[in-house]
């Protein structure tokens, strides 16, 4: 393979994607090239599919895959569970992570790591190797070591659980990483933190999906591009003045653009 | 339940009971109590509410119906760590003092069997077992009563801090049969004590263990069990009476055993009482597991908090009956109760049985229940990780029962609670499918 056939590879490409939630239609033709070391933007109203599409891309059996396909590399991203996606180097960061009593944040992380370490046939990570890596990326996000001996999440407050997706996301060191509305319900301060961790692991061929409703995350996370989603489709697509530019004039002229739309296919 | 099925059992009873050293009056009367009142009402049926879950049919069909041979040996491994150097050892129902290791037991702390102290003060021992376990009618107290032989006397009494390890070891692998034993544990003068208590069996057994117990003003009482692998039956029953700012902390773990009724009668009489009772249990093929608890808060100022929670696979069955009971001068009850059981086939089955009788005005009382399935967005937020299907269940699974033994001091023996559990797990994928 040559030099130049390698830089023209997509991480991501997904083509003519349609999924649906118990039977509503959610994201009705889909597409998106992403290359290593891009990162993209996907902004839109609420409901029109960016957290669905994110979801999507990590497995989630929550959707049905009506239509489309999805290259993630050299595979078909559909086919695989969500585990193996993982272990493929998709992360997926929560809008909402999830709780789990009962599982302690180091041991949590420690399986996981594991298993991907175990998938691509590398050894496992002792405790201590393990410990001693996990400090290392702690720092990188500030967070409280505290919060290792914790139950994953458990009474974690906002920016503390955001925290701890981007210190998984730096233990995993995935090559795709999908953010779903990491700014929700952070402050300014929170939401600078987070930004610098995941600022942190840009670089090299890891990708980034950002997915946010506000221009405001995009101020520290510096797009490469920007699409806007609505009602399941990318409508636009830019660089990152195509972010300000929404933060301007808000989604609502997408409504009257789609009306207009509409009004011509049906003349 | 008919009489057919005791046909077996009244018999052997009788001539069990008749076969008895009679060392006193009150022994004896205590005896043919408990005879006559089985020979009466024999093993309650499916319609008795307080039995409704676990059924004796089993139990009644006689198998079980004669001792447990003497010559018993102690079924399955030392494996525990228990950090205790004192170890009593009962097998099929007697103390074997033999087997025992009492070596370390502080001064402050005696351990007499029931059998020995009967022979040498039968009187007030029989007067402290009406007192402490005072004749109820209920089928394995009956027999318990008319069989009354052997068990264990245990007092702590002042500054004291100790931890002891009591195996019973059930052999029923020579021939089927059963063991009673009746224990009272009694603490004063601030006394602080420990017990493990570990259940061990081989072949068909039938275990009746019944416990009195008095925890004195500023004495704290904590309690492990743990019902290993292989049991067969298991009752076990504890009455225990707190008096001023006393705690009583107990916890029993389980799996593999066919089925345990355990059984526990809390009495808050003195004000600033605590009781905590904990249970996590897993469950698999036709198991049983029924915990029955009455808490009765007699006197103001107590607190006391129930968490049990069961993984139930197969066809087994689990049922929770917790009673809270405020008595009307129980003012300022802080009482919780919890309930949770996971089921991972479709036959399994849970019953939860809260029951609040409160009298008094001023009370805090929660109780909750939940029935489910392992909760599907854990389930996918461990696999977007890359942990597979299979390890997230085993994850969550046992982090759902490790949480019960969370505020165990030990480490060690905490770890093997865990993994006791953990071993027993249905492999939650097949029976999904």
């Amino acid at each position: 393979m040559s030099a130049h056939e390698n830089e023209e590879k997509m991480i991501l490409d997904v083509k003519d994607l349609h999924a649906s939630v118990e039977g509503s239609p959610i994201l009705n033709g889909m597409n998106l090239s992403l290359k290593p070391g891009e990162v993209h933007a996907i902004m839109g109203p609420n409901g029109s599919g960016k957290s669905t599409f994110a979801n999507v891309l990590a497995g989630r059996e929550d959707y049905t895959v009506e239509k489309g396909s999805v290259r993630y590399r050299d595979l078909d991203l559909l086919d695989l569970d969500p585990e193996e996606r993982a272990c493929e180097g998709i992360f997926l960061a929560f809008q909402y992570p999830v709780s789990i009593p009962g599982i302690s944040n180091a041991y949590f992380l420690r399986s996981a790591l594991n298993a991907v370490r175990r998938y691509k046939e590398e050894p496992e990570v002792d405790a201590v190797d393990f410990l001693q890596l996990v400090r290392s990326k702690m720092e990188l996000v500030g967070m409280d070591e505290k919060l290792l001996q914790r139950s994953v999440n458990d009474g974690f407050s906002g920016g503390e659980k955001k925290r701890n997706e981007i210190l998984q996301m730096a233990v995993l060191d995935p090559k795709l990483a999908i953010l779903d509305e990491t700014d929700s319900g952070l402050d300014i301060d929170a939401l600078r933190i987070v930004a610098e961790g995941v600022n942190a692991l840009r670089g090299g061929d890891r990708s980034f999906i950002v997915v946010t409703h506000y221009q405001r995350l995009l101020d520290y996370i510096v797009p490469d591009h920007v699409h806007v989603l609505s009602e399941g489709q990318i409508v636009r697509s830019g660089d990152k003045t195509l972010a300000h530019e929404l933060e301007r004039e808000g989604y609502s002229w997408l409504e009257s653009g789609h009306a207009a739309e509409k009004s011509q296919e049906a003349s | 339940m008919s009489t057919g099925t005791v046909d077996h059992w009244n018999p052997n009873l009788e001539e069990q009971c008749s076969g008895l050293h009679a060392a006193c009056e009150s022994l004896e009367a205590r005896r043919k109590h408990g005879l006559n009142q089985f020979l009466e009402a024999g093993f309650p049926g499916r319609k008795d509410e307080e039995w409704r879950y676990t059924p004796l049919r089993s139990v009644a069909e006689g198998e079980y119906s004669s001792k447990l041979s003497v010559e018993g040996q102690l079924p399955g491994d030392d494996e525990l760590a228990t950090s205790s150097d004192i170890r009593l050892v009962l097998i099929n129902g007697r103390f074997r003092e033999d087997l025992s290791d009492l070596t370390a037991l502080p001064d402050t702390v005696k351990v007499v069997g029931l059998s020995r102290s009967l022979e040498t003060s039968a009187d007030s021992v029989v007067t402290d077992l009406n007192r402490w376990i005072p004749l109820v009618d209920h089928p394995f107290q009956n027999i318990g009563d008319a069989l009354l032989e052997d068990g264990l006397v245990i007092t702590a009494e002042g500054n004291v801090d100790a931890r002891i390890h009591i195996v019973h070891g059930q052999d029923g692998s020579e021939s089927a049969g059963s063991s009673h034993v009746s224990g009272l544990i009694r603490l004063s003068g601030g006394a602080q004590l420990e017990v493990l208590e570990e259940f061990r069996s081989r072949g068909k057994s039938l275990a009746n263990i019944r416990w009195g117990m008095e925890i004195g003003s500023g004495c704290e009482f904590r309690r492990q069990r743990i019902v290993r692998p292989g049991c067969d039956v298991l009752y076990h029953g504890t009455r225990v009476e707190l008096g001023e700012k006393a705690v009583f902390r107990d916890l029993i773990a389980g799996s593999g055993a066919r089925l345990v009724r355990n059984e526990i009668h809390a009495i808050l009489a003195g004000p600033g009482g605590h009781v905590d009772l904990l249970g996590g249990y897993v469950s698999n093929g036709d198991e049983i597991v029924d915990h029955h608890t009455t808490i009765e808060h007699a006197v103001a100022d107590c607190t006391s908090r129930e968490i049990y929670r069961g993984v139930l696979g197969g066809d087994s069955r689990g049922a929770f009956t917790g009673m809270i009971h405020v008595h009307q001068d129980a003012q300022r009850t802080d009482a919780e109760q919890s309930n949770d059981a996971i089921l991972l086939s479709r036959s399994a089955e849970m019953n939860t049985r809260p029951r609040l009788e409160i009298y008094a005005d001023d009370v805090k009382c929660t109780h909750g229940a939940t029935v489910g399935e392992l909760d599907d967005d854990s389930i996918f937020y461990l696999r977007s990780r890359g942990v597979s299907l299979e390890e997230a269940r085993r994850m969550l699974v046992r982090a759902f029962t490790a949480e019960v033994f969370e505020e165990l001091e030990n480490e060690a023996l905490k770890e093997q609670f865990i993994e006791q559990l953990q071993e027993a797990m249905p492999t939650a994928v097949d029976l999904r499918q």
